[in-house]
């Protein structure tokens, strides 16, 4: 108690400076008297024990062993780190300022390029976003057809290498616009006869690419002796390997009906594992997505209704539907780089679903293990369980809720350092009007 | 057989013998004609079977059946045709010109009011003749280009157009260049600005003319400005003023305007007028008739992105003149709007399938046009002193399969479809070379077809050519008498038919043929259409109100929580009884008298007030007008769109009141206007009326980022002077007037000040009669804003975003500001890296009134999540946290006396939600305004089920309606998500930059 304590009122300190990473984890933490979310196996009041970054206790009573740190909980509540399924998180500083952006590569086919080297582990937004329990990242790049590799990151670490979790997690795809548009929001469409041309012309690009990809793997992958049958290297088709061999997963992006029906019949077609992305006209189409075991990542849960007569609440909704239709599915806060800072509130957006009818609990796992399922890091993450990461938070309550507070966070039992810019300019200007004397603290 | 008496005549002869020399010879072609035997359709309700029609030198002289028949006259012998006076074709678009730089002209060529329709109109004689075949035989045209478009003219349509009236009414459109245009306005918003100061200007130029004429001396002579001039003797001699419309909101826009400057309102229509009949203004209507085609619904989901308001108008459409009919209203049609004019006469006679009556429709054709285009006396009726227009149909016009076969103007005969020299269709027995045929001739869509038979058996006739009286054509007569192809060739005369017959061998032989019967096809119009059963909500389409609100007298809800955001804090297990709209009483247990009182079980539920927004762009249906770095003169009011369903979603998420504001284009944006959310109304009802007037003033990366136009500022030091510039000249414009009004002498004899739109709101600021708020950023910009209002003596009422005033609150605090923020945004562009989320708290405890916006449709829908935010970042208590979206903003808009709270005397809006509202758990339940429920979760359902139905079913009616040949109705799709924020309008103007 006295240790949390320290740690609440030294916080002015902390955030007087920049952010330090966490040392490597030294010697074992027990964390008692708290209630423990486990997500796979209940909740437990009681203890939870990790060392040398891995939990390797749960239960309700753990005997504090030597050498332990022992931080009693006060009732307090812990929970593993929220998952970003997918994010620009560390690709992107200012939105607006076109030089701090990384995300966008020109260019409609960039299957080699790859996130975790472009991403910042000093961005300011990361701080931010740890505050609220976020603690690894699926992060990905954004533009063309074929958009490159995503990392799986931990929003912690001295460098990217650090950071990186897991990587590649998969290739990214913006699906191509089904229909076609009349008129955009300002007015400027290309002529229809052009949209279909483009449409039909991606189409067919997406068709090519697993037929290239798979010649090209034929050709660098058949041994032989001959110095005629060598074939030189070429990094786009390179990278593209792992896919058509169905080891990593294709995420498509892609949220209209017909996006999403088109999509999972290429997979199909073209035998290659796919997850949808944004999903959020998925519900119309539970039963091909169960039926060919397609996961969702349903990004954004407080959006507007895709369409003027949907109803008010369809996307809030929506994580409901799959649930009850059984897609595997989990939630995710918009994962355009220049949503990339509003990515500290991804529980308001499992909020959002619970409160429209989703389970509690299930909300909680649609940020957590859910979310690990999906991107394939569940061995080592998104619940609480022994042998797993030691990646977790402390908070003051029901992290669902806004009000909230997270008090403490480790990545792999490495204590994350709490503050971020946003609390460092707070008490700066606390003490301007300490100074001023409209504040009496 | 009838030998039909053709008129060779030259219409160039006839006119151009009017003025000037006769080239050749001298023409005088005969000019007097009697149609006889036909079915007059005199004016509309009346027909006089077996009439005639005398027509001499270009006029009507006598109708009847009795009419004696002067000898030098000649007959033509109509055979029962119909006659009808020549259509009037109330709408015709003529190009105009593209700039006038002349030293006469406006400053902005969006102004050429002096422009006629005649002097431009150069008709193709395609043109000409497309109109003369649908039975059009008078063109009323209009001027289109700019926004003050010019006169329309009313012109008939023979070879060489003669112009009936130049003036007929000045025609106005909505018309903006939209971003990257060249030259203000480029917005809705400033085009209905830009339109009020016109009449204002033509006011004052006519004035000022006026007193120059009458004070030559010691007045400084003005610009001459044609169009002013024009504008100001047209509006003061009642000349109608004809508004181009999109749809029912703009007509409503028009009748605004229309009173504001008393004008006698014309109104071209858009086709969806009978969506708010009741509310349309009893103003003369031009009609399109294009009504939409079928939507492409096979693929059930292409059929997705129909919206339903899209899949009812493909059914209520055709309504729409009938509707409008059966109001009352005086409108003529036009086929201005239809992409192939030919569909005029389908469209029109689905309308009469639909319930338009005949009568109602020739009106619309002929004496209403007439009418109001102040030609009764001369256009419109088949009678003796009219001007002999007429129109010539093998049967009644309206019904759609009748043929126009010729239309009279100004008394000469355009033929349209002339009858045949001989008649061929009908049954024949054809002989040729011992063999004997029967032979069927049909007429058809391209010219002739038929089949040749013996006995059972029977051929197609390959090719067949009418020429006058001779006949050719070919049959494959292998499988009946292995002939090969024969070819036969004839003259055809009255009943009979003979010519040669030419064998595949070669050989040929004489045929002779027999008209046993002329069975001309009955032209009946078979196609079954009704009007359509659906009913009109409001607004139309998903979630419309088809009843009124429901709206008790009195309200009780028992055993809530109610958070007051007043000085009763939180209430635990409080009942709250509201009356009349108002708040009545707030009190444990409070017992009703047995009655009409609504009871609400608030068991566990919580009562906050309605929340409130202060910067919203929801139905907005424009938001900026970028072009000049002062738009004063603009204001939201005139753009509201009361179908946008942001509204119904927003009451779906507790709130009821919005700020909408103008976007942030430049320094000094437009007039906001402060709206409650009742949904389903129209018009200026969403107003709140007693919320003072607003302005939007806007500093930093966006004003000075805007530069596809080259326009100053282009940094925080220019955006301070174009502020300063704009009070200095308003301050100098107050001057004049003051100075004026308050001498006799100068108000009689000196030219008097402009009245200027613009620099009146910056003098309303200065006055304090008009609040401002500023979308700012940074702490340098605000600080200068607080300053430059203390220098001109007014008090910023919100800075909005506001994302570093937590580094000068005390400042703002001072000044008494208050501030408007995001709770929690971001990094999304330069000026906001040093935005925190303590934002709201650091303010609040400096004293600042700090509410939470939402900039964004979306985000409005969840104002108490935001409001949760203050207690997480900063730890400010549940009940103030709360006060960020209900009283404090309302103290913002100066709006807090009446909304806000849960006190005594205020309105009845107030939200119920299922929990806390700052738990992300709860969700709103109900929603009401002024005692009257816009929204509840029963009700909801009830849409949900209703809207899902009518998709359904019409669906349904769509696949099984048949295939017209129109082009299907292209999807909304996304569009009904109008807005999201301001910074996707940031984005937008960032790319408008490049």
């Amino acid at each position: 108690m006295k240790k949390i304590l320290f740690l609440i009122l030294s916080s002015t300190l902390i955030f007087a400076s920049d952010q330090i990473p966490g040392a490597p984890q030294k010697h074992p933490i027990l964390l008692k008297n708290g209630v423990i979310h486990t997500i796979s196996n209940g909740v437990i009041h009681g203890s939870i024990l990790f060392d040398n970054g891995k939990i390797t206790h749960v239960g309700e009573f753990i005997a504090p062993q030597n050498g332990a740190e022992v931080i009693d909980l006060e009732g307090k509540h812990v929970y593993p780190g929220f998952i970003a399924a997918v994010s620009g998180i560390g690709l992107v500083e200012i939105n607006a300022v076109d030089v701090t952006n990384d995300h966008s590569e020109r260019g409609d086919f960039n299957p080699n390029v790859r996130a975790n080297v472009a991403y910042n582990p000093d961005s300011e937004i990361i701080p931010t976003t740890r505050s609220n329990g976020v603690l690894i990242a699926n992060v990905v790049p954004a533009s063309g057809l074929v958009s490159g590799q995503s990392s799986i990151m931990m929003m912690d670490g001295w460098t990217w290498e650090d950071a990186t979790l897991s990587h590649p997690s998969g290739l990214h795809i913006n699906w191509p616009q089904m229909g076609t548009r009349t008129r955009g929001r300002y007015g400027r469409t290309p002529p229809i006869k052009k949209q279909i041309e483009r449409r039909n012309k991606s189409l067919k690009a997406l068709d090519d690419i697993i037929k290239q990809s798979r010649a090209y793997a034929r050709l660098r992958q058949t041994k032989s002796r001959s110095a005629e049958n060598y074939h030189d290297e070429d990094l786009r088709w390179e990278s593209m390997i792992p896919y058509v061999q169905r080891k990593i997963p294709i995420y498509i992006h892609a949220n209209e009906v017909r996006q999403i029906d088109a999509a999972v019949h290429w997979a199909k077609r073209q035998d290659v594992n796919i997850i949808i992305v944004g999903g959020k006209d998925a519900w119309r189409t539970t039963d091909l997505l169960v039926e060919n075991k397609i996961p969702v990542i349903y990004e954004g849960v407080t959006a507007l209704p895709s369409r003027r007569y949907e109803d008010y609440d369809q996307a809030y909704k929506g994580p409901l539907l799959l649930q009850k239709a059984g897609v595997q599915f989990c939630i995710a806060s918009a994962g355009s780089a220049g949503a990339a800072y509003r990515l500290r509130n991804l529980s308001n957006q499992a909020a959002m679903a619970a409160a429209y009818g989703l389970p509690k609990n299930e909300a909680l796992r649609s940020i957590t293990l859910s979310a690990a399922e999906i991107l394939g890091i569940d061995k080592q993450v998104g619940s609480l369980e022994s042998g797993k990461d030691a990646t977790l938070f402390i908070s003051n309550g029901d992290p669902l809720e806004i009000r909230t507070t997270v008090v403490q966070a480790y990545i792999q039992g490495r204590k994350v350092d709490m503050g971020d810019r946003h609390k460092m300019l707070f008490h700066k200007y606390q003490e301007k009007y300490r100074q001023l004397r409209i504040l009496n603290e | 057989m009838k030998i039909k008496i053709t008129i060779f005549l030259s219409a160039l002869a006839i006119l151009s013998a009017q003025v000037g020399p006769a080239k050749e010879l001298h023409r005088n072609p005969p000019r007097a004609w009697a149609l006889t035997n036909a079915t007059i359709h005199a004016t509309p309700g009346k027909t006089i079977e077996s009439g005639m029609v005398l027509i001499r030198d270009g006029m009507i002289k006598s109708v009847g059946t009795k009419v004696k028949i002067p000898k030098q006259t000649t007959i033509i012998d109509l055979d029962g045709k119909h006659v009808y006076a020549g259509f009037i074709e109330s709408w015709l678009d003529v190009s105009t010109i593209k700039k006038d730089s002349s030293v006469q002209a406006h400053w902005n060529s969006n102004m050429r009011a002096y422009l006629k329709a005649a002097d431009l109109f150069h008709p193709k004689k395609k043109e000409l003749k497309e109109l003369r075949s649908l039975g059009f035989t008078t063109v009323h045209i209009t001027p289109k280009g700019g926004i003050f478009q010019g006169s329309s003219s009313l012109v008939q349509l023979g070879e060489i157009p003669k112009v009936l009236s130049g003036n007929i009414a000045q025609v106005i459109e909505y018309a903006a260049g939209g971003w990257g245009s060249s030259e203000y306005p480029t917005s809705l918003l400033g085009a209905i600005a830009f339109i009020r100061q016109g009449f204002y200007d033509a006011d004052w130029y006519g004035k000022s003319i006026d007193i120059l004429d009458k004070y030559p001396d010691g007045n400084e002579p003005i610009q001459t400005d044609k169009s002013l001039g024009i504008l100001f003797s047209d509006k003061n001699s009642q000349q109608p003023f004809i508004f181009r419309t999109k749809n029912e909101v703009y007509i409503d826009r028009s009748k605004k305007i229309a009173n504001e400057f008393g004008l006698k309102l014309w109104i071209k229509g858009n086709g969806y007028e009978y969506r708010r009949i009741d509310e349309m203004p009893a103003s003369f209507l031009v009609i399109p008739l294009n009504y939409p085609g079928k939507p492409e619904v096979v693929d059930p989901h292409h059929a997705l992105q129909y919206s339903t308001e899209q899949l009812k108008h493909w059914d209520m459409a055709p309504d729409n003149a009938a509707k409008l009919a059966d109001a009352g209203f005086q409108f003529a049609l036009t086929s201005s709007e239809l992409k192939k004019k030919k569909d005029f006469r389908k469209n029109l006679a689905r309308s009469i399938r639909r319930g338009l009556s005949k009568a109602d429709a020739l009106a619309a054709l002929t004496t209403t046009p007439a009418k109001e285009f102040g030609q009764s006396k001369r256009l419109g009726k088949v009678a003796p002193g009219f001007i002999a227009n007429l129109v010539i149909t093998d049967g009644n016009y309206f019904d759609g399969k009748s043929a126009v076969k010729a239309v009279w103007i100004d008394g000469n005969e355009y033929e349209v479809e002339p009858d045949p020299l001989v008649s061929v269709a009908g049954d024949w027995t054809l002989k040729e070379n011992g063999n004997e045929w029967a032979l069927k001739l049909n007429k058809s869509p391209k010219g002739f077809d038929g089949k040749i038979s013996m006995g059972e058996k029977s051929i197609k006739l390959k090719t067949v050519n009418i020429e006058q009286d001779r006949i050719t054509f070919s049959v494959d007569a292998d499988t009946i008498l292995q002939m090969g192809i024969t070819r036969f060739k004839g003259t055809v005369g009255e009943g009979k038919a003979s010519g040669q017959v030419f064998y595949a061998d070669g050989n040929s032989a004489n045929w002779t043929a027999i008209l046993d019967s002329t069975k001309t096809q009955k032209k009946k119009d078979r196609k079954k259409e009704f009007a359509s059963d659906l009913e009109l909500v409001f607004p139309d389409g998903a979630y419309g109100l088809d009843e009124d609100v429901p709206s008790p007298k009195t309200i009780l809800i028992n055993d809530a929580t109610i958070w007051t955001s007043g000085k009763k804090g939180v209430l635990k297990e409080y009942d709250i009884l509201f009356q009349n709209g108002k708040i009545k009483k707030i009190a444990k247990n409070i017992s009703l008298p047995r009655g009409n009182a609504l009871i609400i079980d608030g068991t566990g539920k919580h009562v906050t007030p309605g929340l409130i927004d202060a910067h919203s762009h929801m139905a907005g249906e424009s938001i900026n007008e970028g072009f000049e770095n002062v738009t004063a003169e603009v204001r939201m009011r005139d753009v509201i769109d009361p179908n946008d369903v942001a509204i119904y979603r927003a009451l779906a998420g507790g709130l009821t009141t919005i700020n909408l504001l103008h976007g942030s284009a430049n320094p000094i944006g437009g007039q906001n206007v402060v709206m409650k959310l009742r949904w389903g109304s129209f018009s200026d009802e969403l107003i709140f009326n007693q919320a003072p007037q607003g302005i939007k003033f806007a500093l930093g990366e966006n004003v000075k980022r805007v530069r596809s136009y080259g326009r100053y500022p282009e940094t925080r030091m220019g955006v301070e002077q174009v502020i300063r510039d704009a009070f200095m000249a308003a301050r100098d414009y107050k001057k004049s007037w003051d100075t004026y009004n308050k001498d006799v002498k100068l108000k009689r004899s000196a030219i008097p000040p402009r009245r200027d739109l613009e620099l009146d709101a910056m003098v309303e600021i200065m006055e304090g009669k008009r609040l401002v708020h500023s979308h700012s950023y940074r702490q340098d910009e605000i600080l200068m804003l607080t300053r430059i209002a203390e220098d001109y003596g007014f008090t910023m009422a919100t800075f909005q975003h506001v994302l570093e005033g937590y580094k000068v609150a005390e400042r703002l605090a001072e000044h008494g500001a208050g501030a408007s923020t995001f709770s929690d945004w971001w990094a999304y562009k330069y000026e906001v890296v040093d935005a925190i989320p303590y934002n709201g708290t650091l303010m609040t405890n400096a004293g600042v009134t700090v509410s939470f916006n939402s900039d964004s449709d979306e985000l409005a829908r969840r104002m108490n999540l935001e409001a949760a935010k203050a207690v997480k970042y900063g730890g400010l208590n549940e009940a103030d946290a709360l006060k960020m979206v209900t009283i404090n903003p309302a103290k913002q808009l100066k709006i807090d006396q009446y909304v806000g709270s849960l006190e005594i005397g205020k309105d009845a809006d107030f939200t119920i939600w299922s929990g806390h509202p700052l738990s992300s758990y709860s969700i709103c339940e109900q929603t009401w305004i002024e005692g009257k429920q816009y929204f509840s979760l029963e009700q909801d359902q009830y849409f949900r089920q209703r809207d899902a139905k009518l998709r359904n079913d019409l669906i349904q009616k769509i696949l099984s309606s048949p295939d017209n040949g129109d082009k299907p109705m292209k999807p909304e799709g996304k569009r009904g998500n109008r807005f999201d924020s301001c910074n996707a309008m940031e984005a937008y103007t960032m790319e408008g930059g490049k």
